[in-house]
């Protein structure tokens, strides 16, 4: 009796620590994450590079992201400013209002809409349509063709999400500025010669540098995680959609821990 | 309308042009009719289907399949929280700290953490876990014909679960919107006293003396006001997903897009209404 509990206890300790069990389930994930990772950054210098694949998606991905990266920055940017604004005004310095535009326009609305857009439009599309393809079984016929579907479809798309992100960060900063412009001329009446003025003196090329290399890093994270997410797909259609949902809530989690660390290493480097 | 002769059409591209915008149009009228169709069915939702309300707050606190994995929503919440909290610290720390105010940084958290970054990002974190679940949800519902199955055995579908799901979006949001808060004001805490070594005093100083609990209240409504919209729009996308496993994702993907855009202007609308061109605030007391 009592040893036949122990026997049960351990087959299910066994279950659970095996390769199908409950518990290796996000660690095998995350395993297989860091292989297509891998492979993918091999692959990367690995001739023949598909360039019409790569010119395709990011046509693609550009212009599922345009048009929201405008819609999002200039709100953003005029909440901020206006909340700015408000604070500065009551210190008697309305002129500042430019430098702290630009600051808060370049180092971190910038790199917040970026990865808000790159997640929620690039990498959403970009799951949808190679979760369908997996679905289709499109990428076993590739593999039976000799092609192999990391090098064909994932390393192109990942390198145009990074293309594409560093595009758009400098679309937000620039639509970013301005909309603050704008708001603060016309709406909160601060002198368009002084806001121009006090642009530049808070941020300088190091910011905008590291505001860049933040936004590439999105690209790449975000295109890897929808990839992955779209050549893992299973369970008909039910699990293209729930992929995507997984590939908005991983790639957020995830691009918001990146731009901490890149926030606070890109501080430190130019103090 | 018969066309009878198929002869040359006058001005083809214009005409394709504005056909084009003819049906953009008349998609603004059918997302607004199915919108006011799930508010005005509220009241029967409330009424008929306090069950599947239930089960679906259940669902959307604590997260399904692989969600779960991770903490739910409210793990996926907090940690977006927690590190947009530091980020406030990260840079408002180094910014003050340029023209030797950093003491200032507990003003800074209390003011900026509490009127926009606490609800913006707790929204986003909404439309990304609660929303697009609910459209991917919904989608394969449609699509393999579930809702018509519904239809058939007269339960109202977008009683059934549209409003249902705008309801319990509403109810969920209010425990994971002061989880957001609280941890969002922690991590700013944590990363300017212990990270970067200012005395817990000065900050809890200047944080409490500028921390206006009416803006916490309004940021609430703030935060209200997105889960509606947001749930309005996954469920639209969701509900009316077509064209195979393909089409979930893309309305799964449209919908993400869709929110985040319409949640960046109801956060800036209601701030500029909240908070007036004044902006309601007094530094010198």
């Amino acid at each position: 009796m009592e040893g036949s509990t122990r026997v049960g206890t351990r087959e299910r300790a066994r279950a659970i620590l095996s390769s199908e069990g409950v518990a290796a389930k996000p660690v095998r994930g995350v395993g297989s994450f860091l292989a297509m990772a891998l492979d993918t950054f091999a692959l990367m210098f690995k001739p023949p590079f598909a360039w019409r694949e790569f010119l395709l998606v990011t046509w693609f991905v550009a212009r599922v992201s345009i048009l929201p990266t405008l819609l999002l920055s200039i709100p953003f940017v005029v909440l901020a400013t206006f909340i700015i604004n408000i604070l500065i005004m009551e210190f008697g310095a309305a002129d500042f209002s430019g430098s702290a535009t630009a600051l808060a326009s370049v180092t971190q609305i910038g790199p917040i809409v970026t990865v808000l857009v790159v997640a929620g439009a690039g990498a959403t599309a970009m799951c949808a349509d190679l979760g369908a393809r997996t679905i289709r079984e499109e990428l076993d016929a590739m593999r039976v063709l000799g092609i192999n579907p990391i090098q064909a479809l994932v390393v192109p798309r990942v390198l145009a999400a990074t293309l594409v992100a560093l595009m758009l960060e400098s679309l937000v900063s620039g639509a970013g500025l301005a909309g603050g412009f704008f708001f603060s001329v016309f709406i909160q009446h601060v002198t368009p010669g002084a806001f121009a003025a006090g642009l530049p003196l808070l941020v300088g090329l190091p910011e905008l540098i590291i505001a860049l290399i933040k936004a590439s890093l999105f690209g790449l994270a975000a295109g890897l995680i929808a990839c992955f997410k779209g050549i893992s797909v299973g369970g008909g259609p039910a699990g293209v959609g729930i992929a995507v949902n997984e590939t908005v809530v991983y790639s957020f989690v995830a691009l918001f821990l990146i731009n901490l660390l890149a926030t606070a290493v890109g501080v430190k480097a130019t103090m | 309308m018969a066309q009878t002769e198929p002869g040359p059409q006058h001005l083809p591209r214009t005409r394709h042009k504005l056909k084009g915008w003819a049906v953009g149009w008349n998609r603004v009228g059918h997302q607004t009719e199915f919108y006011a169709k799930t508010i005005r069915s509220i009241a029967d939702a409330l009424i008929n289907y306090r069950v599947e309300i239930l089960g679906q707050i259940a669902q959307m606190g604590l997260g399904a399949g692989a969600l779960a994995v991770i903490g739910g929503t409210v793990g996926v919440v907090g940690f977006l929280t927690m590190s947009t909290g530091a980020l406030t610290a990260v840079q408002g720390y180094n910014s003050l700290a340029g023209i030797g105010v950093e003491a200032l940084q507990g003003f800074t958290a209390a003011y900026i953490i509490t009127r926009v970054i606490a609800p913006l990002i707790a929204g986003i974190a909404l439309a990304a876990t609660i929303g697009a679940g609910a459209t991917a949800q919904l989608g394969a519902m449609r699509i393999s014909d579930e809702i018509d199955a519904l239809e058939v055995m007269s339960i109202r579908s977008v009683t059934y679960l549209a409003s249902t799901r705008v309801i319990s979006g509403i109810i969920v949001v209010i425990p994971l919107y002061c989880v957001a808060v609280l941890v969002a004001y922690l991590s700013g805490r944590f990363a300017t006293t212990y990270i970067y070594g200012q005395s817990t005093g000065v900050y809890d100083h200047y944080f409490n003396t500028f921390l206006n609990p009416k803006d916490l209240i309004w940021s609430y409504f703030q935060v209200i006001a997105m889960a509606i919209v947001v749930m309005l729009v996954h469920t639209y996308y969701g509900y009316h997903a077509a064209g195979g496993p393909a089409g979930v994702g893309e309305a799964t993907g449209r919908a993400v897009r869709t929110s985040l855009i319409v949640l960046a202007v109801v956060t800036l609308f209601v701030a500029l209404a909240i908070y007036g061109q004044s902006g309601a605030f007094n530094l010198s007391g």
